[in-house]
C-alpha cells in the first residue's frame, strides 16, 4: 500500500526542472571547453549550491531584490543590506511567467515574473526595487506587487544627454537612499558609503583586470566562464565573490605563457543579457570554435564598466556621483540615442582584436530589436562582420541557431585566410 | 622610462597640486622678499598693487600701454607694447591655462576657501545650464573693459577717470596686498563719480568673491578676463589637454569633478583638443578618468600625464598599488 505513486507538487516540479537546466549547463561548462581554470570551480559550486541544493547565502541580512542593474548597490551595502539582482534566466520560470504577460514579451521579464509568482526563492527578497528602465520591466514591477511583494518603483529617465535627465535621476537616487534608509531604520553614514563605493569599485577593478587578459592572443578565460562569473555578482556575497575572482585572476595570469596556439575566432557578444542558465548563444559560439573575448551586455560589461569618481568625500557628493555612474555611461538600448553603445562595441572590437560580432536580441525585447538596424549599419561602415540573432529561453531552435552561428564563424575563418 | 610614466600617472594629483600651488602662491605674493621678480607680463592675477609681488599681472601694464594716444600707440614708441605682449605670450605658451589651475594666487586662494568649506562639511553649489551659459559670457565683457576701454581713452572717447578701469574693479587689487599687510586698497575713491563707481564695484566684487567662492568652486574664474585672454591664444600653447573620444564612455566622472562645470569634457567625443574657455587646466578630470588614455596632458604631442584605470583606482583608494 506504500507503493502508491507520489504525485509531484508544482513546486517540486519547478525545482526539478530548474535543477535540470542548471546541471545541463554546468556540465557543459565543466567538460566541453579546452580553456579551463580550476579557480572557476567556486562559481560552478556556487550555482549548484544556490540553484540545485537551494542553500541560502544570506541568512541574517536584509535582502533587497533589484529588477535591473540601475539600482545603486553601493547605497544598499552602505545600509548593511544586500542587493540581489533578480533578472532571471530559467526557461522553467519563463513558462510560469507567460501567464502574466503576453506570450510575445521578453523571456527575461517573464522568467522574473515567473519566479516571483512561484515565490520559490533561495534567498527571498524583503523589498523589491524596480527601476523604470524599459517598458516591460516597468510594468513587471506592478505585476510582482500584485503577488504580494513590497515593490519600490525607482524612476529612471529615458534620455541621458541632458542636464535635466541627470538631475532627475540624481533626485531619484537621493530619494531612494532616504526611503530605503527609513524602511531599514538605518542612517546612511559617510564612512559606510565610502567603504561601499570602494568595495564595489574593487570588484569592478578585478573585472577590468580579467578583461585585460582577454585581449591576449590566447585568452586564458572563455566567454561562458566570464558570463557565469559576472552572473554570480548578481547574488553572491561580494566579499566571497572578490576573493574568488582574485583567485581566477591569479590562475589566469599563469596560463598566459601557455604556448598552445588556438585559432578560435575572436568574437564580441552584444545584445540581450545571457543570464545563467540561459547561456545558449554564448555556448553555441564557443562550441563552434569561436571565443568570446568581450561583451557589451547588462549582465556583464555594463554592470562593471563605469566606475564612481568622487570629488568631495561627503554624502552629498558621494550619492550624486553614485547616481551618475548608473546613468551617464550606461549603454542600455532603452535610451533615445544609441551612439554610445555603438562606440562601445567598436571600441571593444578594436581593443580586443575581435573578428566579428554576435548580436542577440531576445524575441520580445523591442529596444534591442529596434536598435538592430542602426548597429548593423554602423558595423558595416566600420567593416566589422556582425551576425544578428533572435532567440528566447526555449531550447527549440537550437539546431537552426547552431547552423547560423557555425556558418558565421566559418565565414570569419575564411575572411582570415583571405587576409593572410 | 615606463617606471617614471607610471609614477606620474599614478600620482596623487590632489597632493601634488596642493604643494605646487603653495609654492607659486609664496613666489607671487611674497616674491620681493625672496628677491624674485618675474616682470610685469605674467598671465595670472598676481597683482601689481601688492608691493611684495614676485611678478605682475599683465593687465596692469596692458591697460596702461593701450591708453596712450593713438598717434603714439601706432608709432615706433610702442615697440614696448609689442615686446610686452610677446613676453606675455611666451609665458603663457609654456603652461597654457595651467597658470590658472596651478600658479594664479587668486585661483589658489579660491581653492583654499573651498577646502575651508569642506572642513565645515557644507555642500557646494552648482549653476544650472542656463545660468552657466549666461555667466560664462561675462568674462568677455570684462576682457572688453580691459582692452577696449583703454583704446577708447586713447581716442579721447573716455575720460581719464576710466584709466585702469578693470584694475579698480578687480578683487585681485584688494585681496593680494592683504597678504603683505596692506589694507589701503579697501577704500572708495570719492574724487569723482566714475571713481566712486569703479572702486565701490571693486569692493562689492571682492565681498562677492569671498562669499561666492565659499559656495561655488572657483567662483571668480567664470568672470576672469585673463581666462578669456588665455583662450584666444590657447591653440598655440605647448601644453595641451587632449581627449581620445573613442576611448571615452561618457561616464561623466570628469564632468562630475570639474570645478568649472565643463560638460564638453564628458560629452564631446569628437574634439581632440578638449580645452574650453572656462578650463583652469587643473587636470582633475584626467585624474578622475577611469579609461586608459582617454584624457591626457601633452607637451608637443608627448603624453606626460594620462588617465589610467590603475591610477584612477589608486587615487580612489580602491587599490594600494597595481600588481
Amino acid at each position: 500500500m506504500t507503493n502508491k505513486r507520489k504525485i509531484e507538487t508544482p513546486l517540486q516540479r519547478q525545482n526539478r526542472h530548474k535543477a535540470m537546466e542548471c546541471v545541463a549547463v554546468l556540465d557543459k561548462l565543466k567538460n566541453d571547453f579546452d580553456i579551463k581554470l580550476d579557480a572557476m570551480g567556486y562559481f560552478y559550486d556556487l550555482c549548484e549550491k544556490v540553484y540545485i541544493k537551494k542553500e541560502s547565502i544570506y541568512s541574517k541580512s536584509i535582502k533587497i531584490g533589484t529588477l535591473c542593474l540601475q539600482v545603486p548597490s553601493e547605497i544598499i551595502y552602505a545600509l548593511d543590506a544586500v542587493p540581489i539582482r533578480l533578472c532571471n534566466g530559467f526557461h522553467t520560470d519563463d513558462e510560469i511567467g507567460s501567464d502574466f504577460a503576453t506570450s510575445k514579451a521578453c523571456p527575461l521579464v517573464k522568467a522574473t515574473i515567473g519566479e516571483f509568482n512561484s515565490g520559490n526563492f533561495t534567498d527571498k527578497p524583503d523589498i523589491v526595487v524596480s527601476p523604470t528602465t524599459c517598458d516591460q520591466k516597468s510594468k513587471s514591477g506592478a505585476i510582482i506587487e500584485s503577488f504580494g511583494y513590497e515593490v519600490y518603483d525607482m524612476e529612471f529617465p529615458r534620455t541621458k544627454e541632458s542636464e535635466e535627465a541627470r538631475e532627475y535621476w540624481r533626485r531619484s537616487v537621493r530619494r531612494f537612499a532616504k526611503d530605503i534608509s527609513l524602511v531599514l531604520n538605518k542612517k546612511l553614514k559617510r564612512g559606510k558609503l565610502k567603504e561601499a563605493i570602494k568595495k564595489v569599485g574593487y570588484a569592478q577593478y578585478l573585472y577590468h583586470q580579467l578583461n585585460e587578459l582577454r585581449k591576449e592572443d590566447n585568452p586564458p578565460i572563455n566567454g561562458n566562464d566570464m558570463f557565469l562569473l559576472t552572473n554570480a555578482f548578481f547574488f553572491d556575497n561580494i566579499d566571497n565573490w572578490t576573493k574568488a575572482v582574485e583567485k581566477v585572476l591569479e590562475e589566469a595570469k599563469t596560463k598566459l605563457d601557455n604556448n598552445i596556439k588556438k585559432n578560435s575566432v575572436r568574437v564580441v557578444y552584444t545584445g540581450s543579457p545571457p543570464i545563467f542558465p540561459n547561456l545558449k548563444i554564448p555556448m553555441i559560439i564557443e562550441q563552434s570554435d569561436g571565443i568570446i573575448v568581450a561583451d557589451e551586455t547588462c549582465s556583464s560589461n555594463r554592470m562593471f564598466n563605469d566606475m564612481v569618481s568622487v570629488d568631495e568625500w561627503f554624502l552629498y557628493d558621494m550619492v550624486d556621483s553614485v547616481a551618475d555612474r548608473y546613468l551617464k555611461g550606461c549603454t542600455c538600448p532603452i535610451f533615445t540615442k544609441n551612439s554610445d553603445r555603438i562606440r562601445r562595441i567598436i571600441d571593444l572590437v578594436k581593443s580586443h582584436r575581435a573578428e566579428g560580432i554576435v548580436y542577440q536580441a531576445f524575441a520580445g525585447c523591442q529596444v534591442y530589436e529596434m536598435e538592430q538596424r542602426s548597429v548593423l549599419e554602423a558595423m558595416e561602415k566600420e567593416g566589422i562582420p556582425i551576425l544578428y540573432l533572435e532567440s528566447d529561453y526555449s531550447p527549440s531552435h537550437l539546431g537552426q541557431l547552431t547552423t547560423r552561428v557555425e556558418a558565421f564563424i566559418e565565414s570569419l575563418k575564411n575572411r582570415r585566410r583571405k587576409k593572410v | 622610462m615606463n617606471k617614471i610614466k607610471k609614477l606620474i600617472n599614478y600620482m596623487d594629483l590632489r597632493k601634488v597640486r596642493f604643494w605646487i600651488q603653495i609654492f607659486f602662491f609664496i613666489l607671487f605674493v611674497y616674491g620681493t622678499y625672496l628677491f624674485v621678480d618675474l616682470g610685469r607680463n605674467l598671465p595670472i592675477f598676481s597683482c601689481g598693487y601688492n608691493r611684495a609681488s614676485g611678478g605682475n599681472c599683465y593687465f596692469l601694464a596692458l591697460q596702461h600701454q593701450l591708453a596712450r594716444p593713438w598717434w603714439r600707440l601706432f608709432s615706433y614708441a610702442s615697440v614696448g607694447v609689442l615686446t610686452g605682449f610677446l613676453t606675455f605670450l611666451a609665458w603663457f605658451v609654456i603652461f597654457n591655462k595651467a597658470w590658472c589651475g596651478y600658479a594664479c594666487p587668486i585661483g589658489t586662494l579660491q581653492d583654499w576657501i573651498t577646502s575651508f568649506r569642506k572642513m565645515l562639511k557644507i555642500p557646494y553649489s552648482t549653476y544650472t545650464v542656463e545660468q552657466y551659459r549666461f555667466l560664462k559670457k561675462m568674462k568677455y565683457v570684462f576682457l572688453f573693459i580691459v582692452i577696449i576701454f583703454p583704446l577708447m581713452l586713447g581716442l579721447g572717447l573716455l575720460d581719464g577717470e576710466w584709466r585702469g578701469a578693470f584694475c579698480k574693479m578687480c578683487p585681485g587689487r584688494l585681496i593680494t596686498p592683504l597678504f603683505s599687510g596692506d589694507f589701503s586698497q579697501w577704500t572708495i575713491d570719492f574724487s569723482n563719480a566714475t571713481a566712486i563707481f569703479l572702486t565701490s564695484f571693486g569692493i562689492g566684487f571682492t565681498v562677492l568673491f569671498f562669499i561666492g567662492s565659499f559656495v561655488k568652486k572657483r567662483f571668480f574664474c567664470f568672470y576672469c578676463p585673463m581666462s578669456a585672454m588665455h583662450y584666444i591664444f590657447s591653440d598655440w600653447a605647448l601644453l595641451k589637454l587632449k581627449k581620445d573620444g573613442d576611448k571615452c564612455t561618457k561616464c561623466g566622472d570628469c564632468y562630475n569633478v570639474c570645478d568649472m562645470q565643463i560638460k564638453d569634457i564628458a560629452d564631446d567625443v569628437k574634439s581632440k583638443n578638449i580645452l574650453r574657455d572656462d578650463c583652469i587646466f587643473c587636470m582633475k578630470c584626467v585624474a578622475a578618468c577611469p579609461e586608459d588614455d582617454a584624457l591626457h596632458v601633452d607637451i608637443l604631442n608627448m603624453k606626460i600625464f594620462s588617465s589610467t584605470k590603475g591610477g584612477f583606482s589608486k587615487r580612489m583608494e580602491i587599490i594600494k598599488d597595481d600588481k
